[in-house]
């Protein structure tokens, strides 16, 4: 089972018949059906050459995985955490001792739909998700309550690819030209702070149209948007 | 209300006497074919997945949200629920409807959530809730297969996971010809009809619906033309979808 060019795939596809040996990793989107690998829901149809296959949807809705870097907004304030609503089907929890330097005398003081960047650390079926606000040392490093700025959502492949490598054209553009701050959760959000408010409307309204945008239609775009502005 | 404007009834458009002549249907098909099919996908922009279906006529929007984490009332589950809604806009039909859920909405609603649920993987959100609400915006006839389609889209839009698309449609029997695809006309002048819902790559019926009187084989030859119908439209709902994921 090497690399193929991505196919497109609807749920029900029969993609892969099991081989007699070796190992096969599958991801989400697939499961198996006897000797047959099934597809269960629409996407490119993504393999590596270690054997893990899964279907990269262009889906709104976010399902956790621990150590994804998420956004949420504050939806509920209670003594020992906080319900964070991350676009999934149960809200997270965030414990107030999850911050960098917090104790029981001084804890954050976060409101409700106050937005944060935190780290998922548990993810599982059968309990509700679980955030922090510190990298795995214990250090803020970024994440924490976000002020300022607006944030807007997007699906949650075009997250996954502003954060993969190579940066997509858009981002890069954007930042050659314009000053300004990002935060991208998997989930699907996206945060943006500049100093001035017009470069924080105007990255709002582009970035999303980055999504299906060749690398040199996402450079004249950027500099027809750029050009118009000064 | 003020009192000068009085609400005066259309008058209601004749059905025709006779909907097959020579062989052909009032609208020119073939005993075996389909209105023309349109779908599309993500056209409700807060929804998590949403469909839109048109077959000549017949018109409707379905809308998926959640997963939610699922009512306290419900109890506990370890599969997922889907809640179906139906709701027919009061101008969808000749008649206007009145304000509230009608026993017709109440039993379509019933009858796209066993066709839906036994397509979906449930097990997938325990304890949380699909929404799925469908608006039927003109009945043209077989509203309801053309909405289990039409959710079956939303339902994948959404990535919601499912062991297939769920297509469906209908058959009726006029005359003693079996109909592909009823209109509203067609399904007045029926003396038998066939809803089937299936799973097409898997070859697995959902929901079967049958009105009237049949013989066996005739009913036989019925189901067989609808299953044929479905592998049909589960085509067109997969081209749908590839456009989608990778627009051209």
């Amino acid at each position: 089972m090497g690399p193929q060019p991505a196919r497109v795939v609807a749920p029900g596809d029969s993609v892969y018949q099991l081989p007699e040996k070796g190992e096969v990793r599958v991801g989400s989107g697939i499961h198996q059906d006897g000797q047959h690998l099934i597809t269960c829901r629409p996407g490119l149809l993504s393999t590596t050459q270690s054997g893990k296959v899964w279907v990269a949807g262009r889906q709104k809705r976010y399902i956790p995985q621990v150590g994804d870097c998420v956004l949420g907004r504050i939806a509920d304030k209670h003594s020992e955490n906080y319900g964070v609503d991350i676009n999934t089907p149960f809200p997270a929890s965030l414990p107030v001792l999850a911050f960098e330097g917090a104790t029981r005398r001084s804890r954050p003081n976060l409101q409700v739909g106050d937005l944060v960047y935190a780290r998922v650390t548990a993810a599982d079926r059968d309990v509700d998700p679980e955030l922090v606000c510190t990298d795995a040392s214990g250090k803020a490093a970024g994440f924490g309550a976000m002020t300022g700025g607006q944030a807007f959502r997007c699906t949650t492949s075009f997250a996954a690819k502003l954060l993969s490598q190579p940066t997509p054209a858009i981002l890069t553009a954007l930042g050659r030209a314009l000053q300004f701050e990002l935060a991208v959760g998997l989930n699907g959000h996206i945060w943006v702070h500049s100093p001035k408010p017009t470069t924080t409307i105007i990255v709002t309204n582009t970035l999303p149209k980055g999504e299906f945008l060749s690398d040199a239609q996402a450079e004249m775009v950027v500099k027809r948007i750029v050009s118009t502005m000064q | 209300m003020p009192k000068d404007i009085v609400s005066v009834p259309l008058p209601r458009k004749p059905r025709p006497v006779n909907t097959i002549v020579h062989g052909t249907r009032l609208d020119g098909r073939g005993p075996e074919e389909f209105r023309p099919i349109f779908f599309s996908t993500g056209v409700i922009p807060q929804a998590t997945g949403s469909a839109y279906a048109e077959l000549h006529n017949t018109k409707l929007m379905v809308g998926i949200y959640g997963p939610r984490p699922s009512d306290r009332w419900v109890g506990f589950s370890e599969e997922g629920r889907l809640d179906c809604d139906v709701k027919m806009a009061p101008f969808s039909s000749w008649q206007r409807t009145k304000w509230g859920q009608s026993p017709d909405e109440r039993a379509m609603a019933g009858l796209l959530g066993v066709a839906l649920e036994a397509g979906v993987q449930r097990s997938a959100f325990p304890k949380a809730t699909v929404d799925v609400q469908c608006l039927i915006l003109e009945a043209g006839g077989s509203e309801l297969a053309v909405a289990i389609a039409a959710a079956s889209l939303a339902l994948a839009d959404a990535g919601i996971p499912m062991r297939d698309l769920i297509t469906s449609c209908t058959v009726s029997r006029v005359d003693n010809q079996l109909l592909l695809d009823a209109t509203s006309d067609e399904a007045f002048q029926e003396d038998g009809g066939v809803l089937l819902a299936m799973l097409p790559s898997l070859g697995q019926v959902t929901q079967l619906l049958v009105k009237g009187e049949w013989a066996g084989s005739e009913l036989e030859e019925a189901v067989q033309l609808s299953m044929s119908g479905c592998k049909d439209v589960d085509e067109i709902c997969r081209q749908v979808l590839q456009e989608a994921v990778q627009p051209a």
